[in-house]
């Protein structure tokens, strides 16, 4: 890993001085294209809250459920954001754990998206309950007519890793951001500065304050590490759990967390692409960062694809007729679209990245990353609903076509992760400067402040 | 003080708070309740009492006794009559739905007349009893037409002396299904003119040429009862049923042999069965067959195999099964009635006869009083005296003519020139549309009146409840228009009501019936139990009629040179289309392709291929004299020569629920009388493919239950001689070890210590003393008929809403139970088959769906039920993943709530919910409860009394109603229980048993008495 930690530098490696003023200026007035893109962020989340609101007034019925798919859209892409979420404390804590150097300039990045992906998972279950104003049921607390909740259900459990996750990854970020916070608040005016000097927790940069924090950050990032691997097992068992032939399988828990990371390292690539150009944080944020993600891009992705396949196997190794059929309809049963999408885009195009060409190629790679974050969209659509609509019940059997209440929730979803992402990006520094300026070398004589 | 807040202002606050508080619950509110308690009680009302009226059901002509359940004043639910000589305590899902008729929201809600502008608009009573005075007062006799429905009883008799005092004999009865062929030929052959009674349960071989004796005709629920009875499994033994028809109905479903002989066709195979009897000397017939002679040998098996498409071999076997053992054939379903159907019912007659079924398994001494005498010949004849304008008067009684006859006929245009059209309907129906003034009748809830189904069977109908609208009984009308007439039709009636005049009918009955008590004493006990009946009445001695054998040609129809055979149905839920006004009868799938709230076209699977025609695909279906546009189901249960299109839908009024659903296939068929008189529904028509698609509001997911072992079936031999089944089951449940066992078991104990813990509770109140009991059901499939009585039982016990066809193309029906058909065979030569099975909540002993409910909304209750909360339930829908059954239904809207689209109960359709149960909300998950509410009533009721509970005291909606008997529930730990007895029959298995999820409900394998090869 040494020779990753030095960014690839064409001229002289940046001077802390440098760092700081080029990262500051990324919080500088936002441009009318940002504003336009806001504006069209906060559009259509309105349409998606309209959406939402519509539905608990008329009822779940304008979702395009068809029983027995009772789990469509929502919960779909509740996964596929618990998924997303994963990568940024894998990130930020378990490469920090590693001691990985070139996860600097990215973990902030990864973090924030880590923090509104979980956001924006926590709000499906809601709206995908028939009765949200009663959701609050799910939280055990006491009430005077003794009703208590069921330990027993995998759902509950959801609700306590989901919670556990957001708190955990949302300190950590809080935490991370403090030292940087803090450089920026010096150079801030206006309301910024008061927002900067209460986050920045009265940082001063003292030697006492730096080891504490240190110390404190190593401690949180071996906290946050283990929710890595349990968040993701406890939202793999929601259907591991269950009897649904598709579901009821061992191989549910790692294969979800491998997934998870893939898809929120694709979305790290996702996001880092366009941000990078736009904020001019080139020198930052280098092909080598790139290359690194996508090699554990490619890690995962083999994982994966290697659940993909013992998952057939086991269907037919099982002898179970139920599963048999059961994979037998997911391949080539009326879904099979679906089915082949997750496969293509996350079983074969990332050995693509197996060629350095192709791993070191940005466009390429933002392409690919756009196709796997799909792919993962289907996975968790095939998983949920071709198994449901598929089940034993052959009488019963049905096809489930979300409806355009799904879609605009769903599109609302995004621009709500996007518009944290936007006020995020240009209010608070999006590479850390802190843990930039550590792996460059010591300034030389005569250059070290400005 | 004065910043603070002082003594006064707090008080001053308080109120104003207070003050607002209430208006905003006043807000909340949708419409202010006014609850006024009795001040003087009724004396038969007791609050939270049920009572129950014994009445009668006008659905069809067949006559059911019935019990109509009355909570507070209002009627909640028809029950069968167990008591009644027909039906035997069930009813059939049309029986159940009259209460929808009672309550429909497009009832006729005051009388009616055309305005200056020519549109309909209320009136008052006296002035419309005015107006038809007059008229009457200047009209001739000849010139008066009254139509009728059928009716037998009192009113018949009043309508009749009423036409008389007003010198007309034009009294026309209008039955749509009149089965004119099947008493042609009773005429022909035996010089009866009268349908007799078909003992189902005395024959051990049942034939039926193209009749749905377990859907439409006749009397179905008493048939359904004595099928069950005659031909299920028990004990060994079975009886064999072979149904001979192109396409398999609903009733071939349940044969053991279903035969598609060529269309039309059907006479010639009978007369080849009685050739084979009389040949080989089977039966030993009555003398006079020996005039039969030269149309027997006419018909020798070899010389109609060609013909009929059936092998030489097969006719033989049959006709030897068939005179083997007690049998009975039957013929003359408005499904097989082509134009030359009355060959059919000769053919099937003479084979009866041969067979020596008459007076044995057919009775002419218990004639059924089905059509009234209805000919679609005499409503021809009205509607050509209609536009000869020789109706002055048309009055109109329990009759659509305008809809149920083929619009050739031109009815309704007809119409337009008679001066004076009457309609005493109780819904804007197609011909009601037409008339000038609408009497509406009184509900048959809300009536005096009484009806005889058959000979010596009188049943009685009582008002159960105060009329919904502003209507009158038609009875009443008549009698006072003749007290207004005066004269010679006045002076005919002594009496001032039509109940007076019914309880003189009664009087002259009582003495008939050789009763000597005091009239009241009679009366007021015939009116508990629901009628009187007379059934020991000698048998009638039948011979052939002089004529018979005069003739040895035989017609057969045959459609135009290559085209297809259309057969247009009865449908089984809808009848002749009086039932599509209401929404239960609706959305009750139909039993054969599971289709809901529409029309379609069956075409078999190789003929749609030919034709490039999927499912769903529209298809103009073009007759030589007219075309409908419908979409196309493909079946596999026709021949590849024919169609076929259940009647019913296609409606242009009728209300809400009717009007403008699917299309009426009347529309293809000629208005020319047959020659018997009746109406073909027999057709040649081509399809052309519209380009249009739809997706079918059908119930069905796979028709098929891929080799899974859902609905199991076995044959008789293999009952009978146990060995290696020929059933294969995708997987056979593996034994539970031990330890798993020990686990299960103390779980089901820790969840009966909870819920024991809970006051509400009834530890022990089972059928055995201090034992905890455990409901079970037990299903013989063996006995289903698939007729679908008990799915709207449940509707109407459970307050379960119909959702309408986009929902149910969604699988988004509600129905707790549903009844699902699988088909087997059907493949190359294999013949096919196809098997019911009703499928609600399992009550799973260990159920899945509990679990995983993260807030206990379905639990386990002590007595082994799977509880589901409704309260409690936030709507994560979990369960219903988990469900293996997929039993557990969602409510996707409020279909409780007026200003919803879903809404399911327009006013007054409300009235039908029983007060026992919850109405659901939006946004829970409901199912089968087993009807908690009368297992917690028997409880109730047994802990008050100190007792326990009988086995048979506590029955389910679907079980009381069940036509075929074939469901059993009960308390599984009572050693002398029928459930458990079926529990642990040979035949029984649990659905889906290898999940280990132990079912509460035990399906006993259909049983197939296939034919010895």
């Amino acid at each position: 890993m040494a020779t990753i930690a030095k960014p690839e530098a064409p001229r002289a490696p940046p001077t802390y001085a440098e760092i700081t003023r080029d990262i500051s200026a990324t919080l500088g007035n936002p441009s009318r294209g940002y504003y336009i893109l806001l504006g069209g962020v906060l559009l259509v989340l309105a349409c998606g809250v309209g959406a939402l609101l519509y539905q608990v007034r008329v009822g779940m019925g304008v979702a395009g459920y068809t029983p027995p798919v009772m789990w469509g859209v929502y919960i779909t892409t509740f996964v596929f954001w618990v998924g997303i979420a994963h990568c940024g404390t894998l990130i930020s804590a378990i490469l920090y754990l590693f001691r990985s150097a070139w996860r600097t300039a990215v973990y902030r990045t990864a973090e924030a998206m880590t923090v509104f992906a979980v956001m924006t998972a926590g709000l499906f279950p809601l709206i995908h309950v028939g009765r949200i104003w009663y959701a609050y049921w799910l939280i055990p607390y006491p009430n005077q007519r003794q009703l208590w909740v069921n330990f027993k259900s995998p759902l509950l459990w959801d609700v306590f890793a989901v919670t556990t996750y957001l708190i955990v990854s949302t300190t950590f970020l809080i935490v991370g951001l403090i030292p940087d916070v803090a450089s920026v608040r010096d150079v801030a005016t206006g309301w910024r500065k008061k927002l900067y000097r209460i986050t920045a927790l009265g940082w001063r940069g003292t030697d006492q304050q730096w080891r504490h924090y240190l110390r404190g950050y190593l401690y949180l990032a071996a906290f946050a590490t283990p929710l890595v691997l349990s968040v993701h097992s406890v939202v793999s068992w929601d259907f591991a759990m269950s009897i649904v032939p598709g579901w009821h399988t061992t191989i549910f828990a790692p294969y979800f967390v491998a997934g998870a990371i893939y898809s929120g390292l694709a979305m790290v690539i996702t996001l880092l692409v366009p941000l990078r150009k736009v904020f001019r944080v080139e020198r930052y944020i280098t092909v080598e960062h790139f290359d690194n993600l996508a090699k554990l891009i490619l890690l995962t992705g083999l994982i994966v694809g290697y659940a993909y396949l013992i998952e057939f196997f086991m269907a037919w190794y099982s002898g179970n007729a139920f599963e048999r059929a059961s994979f037998w309809n997911r391949a080539f049963g009326d879904y099979w679209w679906a089915s082949w999408t997750m496969l293509i885009c996350n079983g074969f195009l990332p050995y693509l990245l197996f060629f350095p060409k192709i791993r070191r190629n940005i466009p390429a790679l933002f392409l690919l990353s756009l196709f796997i974050n799909l792919g993962m969209w289907f996975e968790r659509f095939v998983i949920i609903v071709v198994s449901l609509s598929f089940e034993y019940e052959p009488f019963a059997m049905g096809h489930y076509t979300p409806s355009w209440v799904e879609w605009t929730i769903l599109a609302g979803s995004f621009a709500w992760f996007f518009m944290w992402f936007l006020l995020f990006a240009k209010n608070f520094p999006t590479v850390s400067i802190t843990e930039v300026k550590e792996i460059i070398p010591m300034p030389r004589k005569g250059k070290a402040h400005t | 003080m004065p910043d603070g807040l002082d003594r006064r202002r707090f008080l001053k606050v308080l109120g104003v708070g207070g003050a607002g508080t209430a208006a905003l619950a006043g807000c909340s509110s949708d419409q202010v309740e006014k609850l006024i308690p009795y001040l003087i009680p009724p004396t038969d009302q007791i609050p939270g009492l049920a009572t129950y009226y014994a009445s009668t059901c006008r659905e069809c002509p067949a006559g059911c006794g019935t019990h109509v359940r009355v909570r507070e004043g209002r009627a909640v639910k028809i029950e069968g009559n167990p008591g009644h000589p027909v039906n035997q305590g069930r009813l059939c899902a049309r029986g159940q739905a009259a209460l929808q008729g009672l309550y429909n929201p497009d009832r006729v809600r005051s009388p009616m007349a055309r305005d200056g502008d020519g549109q309909l608009s209320p009136i008052a009573w006296d002035e419309a009893i005015d107006r038809l005075t007059e008229r009457l007062g200047q009209v001739s006799g000849g010139a008066l037409w009254f139509v009728t429905g059928n009716e037998s009883g009192s009113f018949a008799r009043l309508v009749s002396d009423w036409m008389s005092g007003l010198r007309s004999t034009q009294h026309v009865v209008f039955e749509p299904f009149g089965y004119e062929a099947l008493r042609q030929a009773n005429r022909d052959v035996f010089g009866i003119d009268a349908i007799p009674q078909y003992d189902f349960a005395a024959a051990h071989t049942v034939m039926s040429f193209g009749t749905d004796f377990l859907e439409t005709w006749l009397s179905p629920v008493e048939h359904a009862r004595g099928f069950s009875e005659g031909h299920a499994f028990h004990d060994g033994r079975m009886g064999r049923y072979v149904h001979v028809e192109p396409r398999m109905s609903m009733t071939a479903m349940s044969a053991d042999e279903w035969i598609a002989p060529v269309p039309g066709t059907e006479a010639l195979l009978a007369l080849a069965m009685a050739h084979v009897i009389v040949r080989d000397g089977l039966a030993v017939a009555p003398r006079d067959i020996r005039r039969l002679s030269g149309l027997l040998d006419a018909h020798a098996p070899d010389s109609v195999a060609q013909r009929t498409g059936v092998a030489v071999g097969t006719i033989d076997r049959i006709a030897g099964e068939f005179a083997a053992e007690s049998s009975v054939a039957v013929a003359g379903g408005m499904g097989g009635q082509h134009a030359e159907a009355h060959a059919t019912a000769v053919a099937v007659n003479l084979l009866n006869y041969v067979a020596g079924n008459i007076g044995r398994t057919i009775s002419f001494g218990r004639a059924l009083n089905a059509t009234g005498g209805s000919t679609y010949g005499a409503a021809r004849r009205l509607a050509d005296a209609m536009r000869a304008g020789e109706v002055e008067v048309l009055l109109v009684h329990g009759a659509n003519p305008a809809y149920a006859t083929p619009p050739g006929l031109g009815f309704e245009q007809a119409m337009g020139n008679v001066g004076l059209k009457v309609s005493f309907s109780r819904f804007l129906d197609e011909t009601a549309m037409q008339a000038d003034l609408i009497l509406p009748d009184h509900d048959p809830l809300e009536q005096w009146n009484d009806y005889e189904p058959r000979a010596s069977v009188y049943s009685l109908m009582q008002p159960v409840m105060r009329p919904v609208f502003d209507t009158r009984q038609t009875g009443d009308v008549l009698l006072q228009i003749a007290q207004r007439l005066g004269g010679r039709v006045g002076s005919r009636f002594t009496v001032e009501t039509y109940r007076d005049y019914l309880q003189q009918q009664w009087q002259a009955l009582q003495r008939r019936l050789g009763d000597r008590r005091p009239f009241d004493m009679f009366w007021s006990e015939v009116l508990q139990q629901g009628g009187v009946s007379d059934d020991g009445g000698a048998e009638r001695q039948v011979r052939l009629a002089p004529t018979v054998g005069a003739t040895r040609d035989v017609p057969t129809w045959s459609p135009a040179d290559g085209q297809l055979t259309l057969i247009a149905y009865p449908s089984s839920a809808l009848y002749d289309g009086r039932g599509a006004n209401r929404p239960w009868l609706q959305e009750l799938p139909d039993p054969v392709t599971t289709i809901t709230w529409s029309t379609w076209v069956e075409i078999h699977p190789e003929t749609a291929a030919e034709l490039g025609i999927a499912e769903g695909d529209h298809v103009e279906v073009t007759s030589p004299v007219g075309s409908v546009t419908v979409p196309a189901y493909v079946y596999a249960g026709l021949r590849r020569d024919v169609v076929a299109m259940p009647l019913g839908q296609g409606h242009t009024a009728f209300g809400r629920y009717a009007e403008g659903r699917g299309a009426n296939p009347l529309t293809l068929l000629s208005s020319e009388p047959t020659a018997f008189g009746g109406l073909a529904h027999y057709t040649s028509v081509t399809l052309r493919k519209t380009g249009q698609h739809e997706r079918l509001p059908k119930t069905e997911g796979s028709k098929r239950q891929m080799g899974r072992g859902i609905a199991q079936a076995a044959t008789l031999e293999e009952l009978t001689h146990p060995g290696e089944s020929h059933e294969e089951h995708a997987a056979h449940a593996a034994p539970v070890p031990q330890h798993i066992e020990d686990v299960l078991h103390e779980w089901q104990e820790a969840q009966y210590r909870e819920t024991e813990r809970g006051n509400y509770a009834l530890p022990y109140t089972g059928t055995v003393d201090g034992e905890r009991p455990r409901w079970a059901m037990a299903i013989d499939l063996s006995k289903c008929t698939g007729c679908g009585a008990c799915v709207t039982a449940c509707h109407a016990e459970n307050n379960i809403p119909t959702v309408g066809p986009d929902l149910v193309r969604r699988g988004r029906e509600m129905s707790w139970l549903r009844i699902e058909r699988y088909f087997e065979g059907g493949r190359g030569d294999e013949p096919l088959e196809a098997r019911f099975l009703p499928m609600m909540c399992q009550h799973c002993g260990n159920a899945p769906c509990e679990p995983v409910c993260p807030v206990f909304a379905a639990y386990h209750t002590a007595d082994g039920l799977n509880a589901q909360v409704y309260n409690r339930c936030v709507g994560t829908r979990y369960c219903s993943n988990n469900c293996p059954y997929k039993v557990r239904y969602f409510n996707w809207f409020d279909f409780q709530e007026e200003a919803d689209a879903a809404f399911a109960f327009p006013d007054p359709l409300h009235w039908q919910l029983n007060p026992d149960v919850t109405v659901r909300s939006k946004g829970v998950m409901e199912k089968c409860t087993f009807c908690v509410q009368r297992i917690r009533d028997a409880q109730n009721q047994a802990k008050l009394s100190g007792t326990t509970i009988g086995d048979g005291d506590l029955m389910t909606a679907c079980q009381q109603t069940c036509p075929a008997d074939a469901i059993v529930f009960g308390d599984v730990k009572n050693p002398d229980a029928q459930v458990r007895g079926l529990a642990e029959d040979d035949r029984g298995y649990h659905v889906l048993e290898d999940l280990n999820v132990r079912p509460a409900v035990t399906y006993l394998k259909k049983v197939r008495n296939a034919a010895e090869a």
